[in-house]
């Protein structure tokens, strides 16, 4: 299973996602990396992210992602 | 269909549409500010069934709709029972990976839409270095509100309405207060323009033009060189193009520009008579 970091990594390769504390204002995720961000953690942890959750503020940074996914049941 | 009065109601759209997904599909990826002014505007419509929700909004004088579906069937049945698409001009974008195996446009071909335009999207590395203060900046400066009406008709003359989302007058005086829109001008006459939207360490070039009669004269380089030097601190440039416009790509490509794999497919349906280049 990928980490977290590692999803994003190969979304935005050019990007350190370790530096920033807020990836939608640093322009490191725009819309469409949110949602392919979206499906791809719902394959790789086997769990649906709710609709309601598809927001900027769950995806700021690593710590809200993992946030996320513990609040969806993935195991992290 | 009904209006959208807020974002929760988007958000539950899509959460009940992804309880039940088999096979997800979607081309609705919203920008929250974006959407949050077209709500606050009455422009967004919405239609849900149990396993589909489609979202229209007015564009000119025609609609663009946006989807999320549980699975591309789903997705079909909702498009045959929606009204609109019998009715109106109606624009879908699909936006995917270039490899990505296609599911979804059979779909939409089958309710009776017609392949329109393919656009590409280039992506060019930064070089993250500081912006430089003092640029030679040649005759391109920022625009003014004053001129956001002549912008507005140079990009809807030069732009193709159904493929290129020519921005509505209260975009353009949002990025012209952003400051947003480089223009160089001959005499008083605009003579060409680049406009960009910029968030964090990445920016993104929405219209690039040179007015006809002023072609040839350098303009182009003179904006995408200001552009360039003036946001040296980004680390990732990016913009749609049409993907047979060779002349446009070409000059991207000159300034580093190159497809990093996403397409966008423009589908209208039969009650859009009209063809690029007409």
């Amino acid at each position: 299973m990928k980490s977290v970091i590692e999803i994003l990594k190969e979304i935005r390769p050019e990007f350190d996602f370790s530096t920033s504390e807020d990836f939608i204002v640093d322009g490191m995720l725009d819309s469409f990396d949110v949602v392919t961000l979206v499906a791809t953690l719902d394959k790789n942890y086997r769990i649906s992210i709710a609709g309601t959750d598809i927001v900027p503020e769950n995806f700021r940074n690593l710590k809200t992602i993992t946030e996320l996914l513990v609040k969806s049941g993935a195991q992290v | 269909m009904r209006k959208v009065g807020s974002m929760d109601e988007v958000y539950a759209a899509l959460q009940a549409v992804k309880n039940k997904a088999s096979a997800y599909c979607t081309n609705f990826f919203p920008v929250p500010n974006k959407l949050l002014a077209r709500i606050e505007a009455g422009q967004l419509l919405l239609d849900a069934s149990p396993d589909a929700v489609v979202f229209l909004n007015p564009d000119c004088d025609f609609w663009r709709i946006h989807f999320c579906a549980a699975n591309p069937a789903a997705l079909r049945r909702k498009f045959e029972s929606l009204a609109t698409i019998k009715t109106d001009p109606v624009v879908i974008e699909i936006i995917q990976p270039e490899n990505q195996t296609d599911d979804l446009l059979p779909v939409i071909k089958a309710i009776g839409f017609r392949p329109y335009a393919r656009l590409c999207r280039l992506a060019r590395a930064g070089s993250a270095q500081p912006a430089e203060k003092s640029v030679d900046a040649g005759q391109a400066v920022y625009a003014a509100a004053a001129d956001a009406r002549e912008i507005h008709e140079l990009i809807d003359d030069s732009f193709d309405r159904y493929a290129e989302q020519i921005p509505q007058k209260a975009d353009i005086e949002i990025a012209l207060k952003n400051r947003q829109i480089l223009i160089v001008k001959n005499n008083q006459t605009i003579a060409g323009l680049l406009y960009f939207e910029t968030t964090g360490a990445s920016s993104a070039i929405r219209y690039w033009l040179v007015s006809q009669k002023f072609r040839s004269l350098s303009y182009g380089s003179v904006l995408m060189r200001n552009y360039l030097a003036t946001h040296s601190a980004i680390r990732r440039f990016t913009l749609w193009v049409m993907a047979d416009n060779e002349g446009a790509l070409q000059k991207y490509r000159h300034y580093g520009y190159t497809n990093d794999g996403l397409i966008d497919q423009v589908l209208v349906n039969e009650n859009v008579n009209h063809e690029i280049g007409n």
